[in-house]
């Protein structure tokens, strides 16, 4: 059996414009959300707290060489983690344009981070029309695919929350189905007034920094970042740094509301529990949850039900969303990274700003940096629509 | 306003908003509850309700739970705009 | 990596869903070709009325489908960006409301992947559950993810659809974008156009496909994707496709070329026809369904059919006349804006 194995990362987030930037940060506990300050343009901009990458689109451009019209600050998130990425593991040119090399990415809003240039020019306004070819989603991928001439599978997907985490799990199906031999796989998303305003609506955005796994928590801070990881076969890693194996992927539909999970997380723990059967991993054998725990009243309730009725007796486990916001369509490429350094570097990061358990459940977090023995991770995702994905990272 | 004509109006309103198709306003019932077993409202209607009082009535619902108080039926909405319209 | 297509059904801007007759062809209206909506059935798991269009012609499309006692072992859809008119709804709002007290129904209906959880809803189906966005080969990626689930799980049997609508915000970014056309063209002169941009189209195809042969409308034999923007290497990647998928013996039968009036496109199709013998009939369907970005899945809907279910190839399709003498393997050949395309070898099953 030819393992899947993790040889190159690159992420930006709130904490950190790259691995070694947000590795620091979950070391000393030091979170990204800021409430005003930033250069998000939106009235909620000083009310409401955010996960925000202190870098200007302008700023972005230039330092990643973007001269070309219609570039969108989700694609120069992007592109900033893929560079990272792509460097780290070392993957040449001519491997990047090979037909056997893949690209996955996994965006919620896209070219939808410009809502007042659509508004224009969806009224009236045909004169400014430098972003009217990358509203959709498939403009992130489809412009790292451009710049690097990727020839094989280029993918986006978008099942809300879970998005990037499908896409590693579809990486990882090209693989050992033979139609690539290796992968970029990932996610991007960035503040935009369109989830932001969606997610107010809804009345789940905490005015304070989120409080995963919390009694009191208020809701959900949104963030913005990518993520990629370069996934190969282990046979085409010989000489490489290996970080970690990704041993296991379940998918699974909650099949209940629109917006909220069922009260007993049917979705959530099937998707646990497939990602361990395909890892043939059993419950104990995990010794770290990244749990989705985006700090809104259904989510860390159910998650912590559905954990739970399948672990019993919880290992450790942590939501990272307090440091960097919940990054929707990257938040599972960012929480893998993080997932992969608790491997690499064996040790846990805290979950921030927790500080008594939910009542009837009495589950407690990680609440400091420490060093941990640790084999198996898994990382959960749950979204919008019940779509729900776990993965399953292993020490190599 | 009269208050049956208040909630004649509502009823035109909650369709309209809510996108009630297959309903007039000669379905729904004063008392019939929104939620639940009556209409079959759901926790999007009621976070969408609370933005008709908003931008119909002027009426400001901050906490959602306050707001399941008021979104009981026609009537306890009808009440709770009497009391504190400003439209 | 294969499947056996074993239901398909469609609803589209012509007579393809319930009692199908594509030989009379429905027009367009002001260079957009609507999807013939049915009355659709009472949805369980969520009412009508929170549906965004592509969902409910989604849902109504699948409804048929499910109506077996196994659910599918999955939900596989392919879509650009649907429910972009309830999207376009609420970005509106956030404008002129100034991002104050906005509804959240617009905002939960308009992301893609309601299709696929809403049909999750409706079949209580806790599967394998994704939503591909990737534009003009969403569709595509939505097949080789079936397919690789079949190739992993052989028993299974999956829902696969593509889904997009029109929606007032796309028409008008894609019409700025150069993508439609600008003058009046009705869809039974598409062809005839010399300039530039088609026609704007929308529908909803499902199918439900699986690794067994038994009782199959038609095979996906092959599929591939490709990514550029010359027709050099375009055709030698068709060519090539062709040569590699096609049993020795066997020839293309019928070419479905997705063809769209747009005077910058009309290359990459005319370099694939050039590829298959002249005796080879050429059909085109975009001036049924309008250029959208999973209209590749209406053309799988119709091989399918012509394939196993004896429906006739209308004239009105037909480019050139050709030889048929029994139709076998099917060849699509789609572009979507010209740097993505993607051939699907459709064939007979004996």
């Amino acid at each position: 059996m030819n393992r899947i194995v993790v040889t190159g990362m690159g992420v930006i987030s709130a904490i950190g414009h790259s691995v070694q930037e947000n590795h620091a940060a979950l070391v000393s506990g030091k979170t990204g959300i800021i409430k005003g300050g930033g250069n998000f343009p939106s009235r909620y901009a000083g009310l409401l707290p955010f996960g925000e990458v202190l870098i200007n689109t302008d700023e972005l451009k230039i330092k990643l060489n973007v001269t070309q019209p219609g570039v969108t600050r989700t694609t120069l998130l992007a592109l900033h983690a893929f560079n990272e990425a792509i460097a780290d593991a070392g993957l040449t040119v001519d491997e990047l344009s090979a037909h056997d090399t893949a690209l996955v990415g996994a965006t919620t809003v896209g070219g939808m981070c410009l809502t007042d240039e659509l508004y224009a020019n969806t009224h009236g306004d045909t004169e400014n029309i430098e972003y009217v070819k990358s509203f959709d989603y498939a403009s992130v991928n489809l412009f790292i695919q451009n710049r690097y001439n990727i020839t094989g599978v280029v993918n986006t997907m978008n099942t809300a929350c879970s998005s990037s985490a499908n896409a590693i799990m579809y990486g990882c199906r090209l693989i050992k189905t033979g139609l690539a031999s290796r992968v970029i796989v990932g996610g991007a998303d960035s503040l935009a007034k369109f989830t932001v305003n969606g997610f107010n609506a809804l009345r789940i955005l905490s005015d304070e920094a989120c409080t995963p796994f919390d009694q009191n928590r208020k809701g959900l801070n949104l963030g913005e970042g990518a993520a990629f990881l370069v996934l190969e076969k282990e046979s085409d890693a010989a000489g490489k740094k290996i970080y970690a194996q990704v041993s296991g992927y379940g998918n699974a539909n909650d099949a209940y509301h629109p917006s909220s999970l069922s009260p007993e997380g049917d979705g959530p723990y099937l998707a646990m529990k497939s990602a361990l059967d395909s890892a043939g991993l059993k419950p104990a054998d995990i010794d770290f949850i990244n749990a989705h725990g985006t700090g809104t009243e259904n989510n860390d309730e159910v998650e912590s039900r559905a954990m739970l009725n399948l672990f019993g007796t919880l290992p450790n486990f942590a939501s990272t969303k307090g440091f960097t916001g919940h990054t929707l369509g990257a938040a599972s490429a960012i929480e893998a990274v993080y997932s992969v350094l608790n491997i690499d570097r064996q040790e846990l990061y805290p979950n921030l700003n927790f500080s008594q358990p939910i009542a009837d459940i009495g589950l407690q977090p990680v609440l400091d940096h420490r060093p941990a023995a640790i084999t198996h991770v898994m990382s959960n995702s749950f979204g919008f629509g019940g779509n729900c994905t776990s993965l399953v990272f292993s020490k190599p | 306003m009269e208050t049956a004509e208040l909630k004649e109006k509502l009823k035109v309103q909650i369709i309209q908003f809510l996108n009630l198709t297959d309903l007039t306003p000669a379905d729904i019932k004063d008392d019939e509850p929104l939620f639940g077993d009556g209409l079959g409202l759901d926790s999007i209607d009621s976070l969408e309700l609370i933005v008709l009082l908003k931008r119909e009535y002027g009426i400001n619902i901050q906490d959602p739970k306050e707001g399941r108080k008021v979104l009981v039926d026609v009537n306890t909405m009808a009440e709770y705009i009497k009391a504190n319209g400003q439209k | 990596m294969m499947f056996y297509i074993h239901k398909a059904a469609c609803i589209s801007p012509q007579q393809t869903f319930g009692d199908i007759d594509i030989e009379q062809l429905h027009l367009s209206v002001d260079n957009k070709l609507y999807a013939i909506e049915p009355k659709y059935p009472h949805f369980n798991g969520n009412a009508l009325r929170r549906m965004s269009k592509s969902t409910r012609m989604g849902s109504g499309a699948a409804l048929p489908l499910l109506a077996d006692e196994a659910k599918p072992d999955g939900i596989i859809i392919g879509t650009q960006v649907s429910g972009m008119e309830e999207n376009g709804k609420f970005l509106n709002q956030i404008i002129e409301y100034n991002e104050d007290m906005l509804t959240p129904g617009s905002f939960v209906q308009g992301t893609p992947n309601t299709i696929s959880s809403q049909i999750a809803l409706i079949n209580n189906n806790k599967n394998y559950n994704l939503t591909h966005v990737h534009r003009g080969l969403a569709f595509e990626n939505a097949v080789i993810d079936a397919a690789m689930l079949i190739n992993e799980n052989p028993g299974h049997t999956y829902l696969l659809g593509g889904v997009d609508e029109i929606s007032a915000n796309n028409y008008t970014l894609d019409t700025l974008g150069g993508w439609f056309k600008k003058e009046a063209c009705q869809n039974d002169e598409l062809y005839n156009s010399t300039t530039n941009g088609s026609l704007s189209g929308e529908g909803a195809t499902m199918f439900t496909v699986s690794g067994s042969k038994t009782g199959a409308l038609a095979k996906l034999t092959a599929i591939t994707t490709i990514h550029s923007t010359d027709t050099v290497i375009v055709r030698e990647r068709i060519k090539s496709f062709i040569s590699q998928n096609l049993p020795n013996g066997e020839k293309i039968d019928l070419l479905l070329s997705g063809e769209n009036g747009d005077a910058r496109t009309l290359p990459f199709y005319l370099a694939c026809e050039t590829l298959l013998d002249n005796q080879v009939p050429v059909a085109r369907f975009k001036h049924m369904c309008g250029e959208y970005p999973t209209a590749s899945s209406f053309a799988l809907w119709l091989a399918s059919n012509f394939l196993g279910n004896g429906l006739n190839v209308p004239q009105h399709m037909l480019k050139k006349q050709g030889d048929f003498n029994g139709v076998k393997n099917i060849l699509i050949y789609n572009t979507h804006k010209m740097g993505q395309h993607s051939c699907v070898l459709v064939s007979l099953v004996e």
